[in-house]
């Protein structure tokens, strides 16, 4: 069972002395992405991971290997022009014309000549002879003081790793797993990255990028790993092995800490453990108001091994099942079989308790190499969710063959992401319809109720809710896309994520409206966006009368403890009250107050 | 032969870009181009090279020529610094 990540300090801590060698600490506060404090060795990624072999060739194959390094060179120019292209026609010549330094490196008397001449003098192929030229230039750049011209070490280390990385062949950046449990730091990190690494060797994510809502935060939360995210240029100032300490609940990463710093993280650390424990102690109970109104809490998952903490947590099924970490996390399409192997687990597993398998919403910052052939310029507003599903019908069909076979074996659902108007609703349910048939013809034993629902999370699917309602079994409102298309705020932007907010007035408003059209046309309304586990929203979602929230198993615990703290009825007060405000403060004021008489340990824990 | 002393005096020195407007144009001559800084040298052909010297603002180079066509390379590469580049 996975709880939530209280970092076990003591074990990871052995061997990392505080402050060694009188090395300075240094505190950052980010953006608190997935709760839990750990204390561990730095896994630093380093963009460029090549190993270039160092291997003798005959002076037979000499000439051949400095033809490769001409072809490469070549290639990498051609490369950079067209990249070069690209910026200018987004973001004016101006920019472009850093590559121009790029493109004279190519060209260098000292980076061609000294190349060729190691390559002949020491019989060594050309990726290694290039490298040792490089490593000698930079290391005169070593003792320059200027801090703009050795920040032109990147341009260097960007042409060398471009140029190796096709004299080797086009190698993808490969994951390499920590060798001890360590807090991974990088630039940044895609889903696909946080999908591969081994979880048992990560005790905590801390990113230069993104914000609460990136992926690498959900997925961190998901994982039930800490992170921290938006710590502007952290990791190119830590190094792999040195110590560290990540706060997943202030927004605070702390290398080299020192001894009375982890004296007061050790002490957090009990503090936190106790906390927990008391929430753990709620997993036998109902998720229920003080006047027993039942709300059916459920799991987010991504992955089909969080199952076991969904039922651990007490989850009363499994409300989101993403699927697109599989898809991102090989390089081909899963099979059919693959698919119905992993979803008949997920549902055997939950036995009664229904599972909603939401069908895959590839697109935005979910991206598989083999399927994107060139990148959007907006990808949150391109090819993505049920678009790309209606286009790519034979990937949508085998996704659909799979979640039907696997419906014999329990209770599943079918949630369709990013649906925008009615006509795309028809179109899907016409091919679940086509599957179904099929099916049948071929005697699979297929259940022939399987609910079909919506996500609802454009502005679009808000306004059109009446009419969606009529369509569909049930709504999701995942509350990550739609506050960022309707604040047109980009989620992963540290400079403007201030503005995504939960209790923003135009939010509230569009959940009223969504659950309004639910109820006119009897059908269920849940919630599986990150708001569900902000507890300031949690109290709002009940008042407005969401019938399920969805989110991340560990976090179930304390929506639970707040759900059983409060009334319905003060609940439903409280919502028409804020529906008359106009300013986030205003709302946020008068849920404050309540949440701070109710709940006053969680509340003063996340303020 | 010749050599004369330059003042690099543009907003952040000689960085990469100024570096390469310099090689760029070097390249035009086929003398030999040496760049040095406080007795240090530089291949003036070689944008790595002339990167490494870290000519900050401020700083003075001397830049020694020997070729055919030096008296025309020397033209050019003074009026190219005394013009900051042609930055901005």
């Amino acid at each position: 069972m996975e709880t939530r990540k209280v970092s076990d300090g003591r074990q990871a801590a052995e061997g990392v002395s505080p402050a060694e060698g009188g090395r300075e600490e240094i505190v950052r506060h980010g953006i608190s992405a997935a709760p839990g404090i750990v204390i561990g060795p730095a896994f630093v990624m380093r963009p460029e991971i090549f190993s270039v072999p160092n291997t003798t060739v005959p002076p037979a194959e000499r000439e051949k290997q400095i033809a490769s390094f001409k072809h490469a060179l070549a290639e990498t120019r051609k490369e950079l022009i067209q990249i070069q292209a690209d910026m200018s026609e987004r973001l004016g010549e101006d920019h472009a014309r850093i590559f121009e330094a790029h493109l004279l490196i190519l060209d260098d008397v000292m980076v061609v000549g000294d190349t060729e001449a190691l390559i002949r003098s020491e019989n060594r192929n050309a990726a290694w002879a290039f490298q040792k030229v490089i490593s000698n230039i930079l290391s005169g750049f070593e003792d320059i003081e200027d801090e703009y011209l050795r920040d032109r070490f990147t341009d260097i280390l960007d042409v060398k790793k471009r140029v190796i990385g096709k004299l080797l062949g086009k190698q993808k950046r490969k994951l390499i797993d920590p060798s001890e449990p360590s807090v991974v730091f990088a630039r940044d990190l895609s889903p696909s990255e946080t999908a591969q690494f081994d979880r048992k060797k990560v005790l905590g994510y801390a990113t230069d990028r993104g914000g609460r809502t990136s992926h690498t935060a959900i997925l961190a939360r998901s994982q039930g790993v800490a992170a921290v995210v938006g710590l502007e240029d952290l990791s190119a100032r830590v190094r792999s092995g040195d110590p560290v300490v990540l706060d997943g609940n202030a927004g605070t990463v702390v290398i080299h800490p020192s001894h009375s710093t982890l004296d007061n993280y050790h002490r957090e650390i009990k503090q936190y453990k106790k906390l927990e424990k008391e929430l753990l102690k709620l997993t036998g109970y109902p998720a229920e108001t003080l006047d027993n109104r039942n709300i059916q809490l459920k799991a987010n998952i991504d992955l089909p091994d969080e199952i076991e903490s969904a039922v651990a947590y007490g989850a009363q099924g499994v409300g989101l099942f993403r699927t697109e970490y599989f898809f991102i996390a090989q390089d081909k399409l899963p099979s059919e079989e693959e698919q119905y192997q992993i979803y008949r687990s997920v549902l055997e597993h939950m036995g009664d308790n229904p599972v909603t398998i939401r069908v895959l919403d590839i697109g935005g910052d979910k991206i598989a190499d083999y399927l994107h052939s060139s990148p959007e310029l907006n990808p949150f507003m391109g090819w993505r969710g049920i678009r790309f599903l209606l286009t790519r019908k034979d990937i949508f069909k085998t996704q659909l063959r799979a979640i039907y076979r696997a419906s014999a074996h329990g209770s599943v659902k079918i949630l369709l992401p990013l649906i925008v108007e009615v006509d795309e609703v028809k179109k899907a349910k016409q091919i679940c319809a086509e599957v179904r048939e099929q099916l049948r013809s071929n005697r699979f034993r297929i259940d022939d109720n399987v609910e079909i629902g919506i996500m609802v999370e454009t502005p679009s699917a808000v306004l059109l809710a009446d009419a969606l309602a009529k369509e569909v079994d049930f709504f999701s409102i995942g509350t990550n896309d739609l506050i960022q298309y309707t604040m047109a705020v980009d989620r992963g932007n540290s400079k403007i994520s201030h503005l995504y907010q939960h209790l923003h007035p135009s939010i509230i408003r569009f959940l009223k409206m969504t659950v309004d059209a639910a109820r006119k046309h009897k059908i269920p309304v849940s919630i599986c966006g990150e708001m569900a586990v902000d507890p300031m929203s949690t109290v709002v979602l009940i008042g407005l009368q969401l019938d399920e929230f969805s989110c991340s198993p560990n976090m179930m615990p304390e929506v639970k403890k707040i759900i059983r703290s409060v009334t319905y009825d003060e609940c439903k007060m409280l919502v028409k009250r804020i529906l008359k405000y106009v300013t986030t403060e205003q709302i946020e004021r008068d849920v404050t107050r309540l949440l701070r008489e109710r709940c006053p340990d969680l509340a003063m824990f996340h303020e | 032969m010749v050599e004369f002393d330059s003042l690099v005096n543009n907003k952040i020195g000689m960085h990469l870009r100024a570096a390469g407007e310099f090689v760029k144009l070097a390249n035009k001559f086929s003398s030999e181009i040496t760049v040095i800084k406080n007795g240090k040298k530089a291949n003036g052909k070689s944008i790595l090279g002339l990167a490494s010297l870290a000519v900050g603002a401020g700083a003075t180079i001397t830049i020694r020529i020997e070729g055919t066509d030096e008296l025309a390379a020397k033209e050019a590469l003074k009026e190219l610094i005394d013009q900051n580049f042609y930055e901005e």
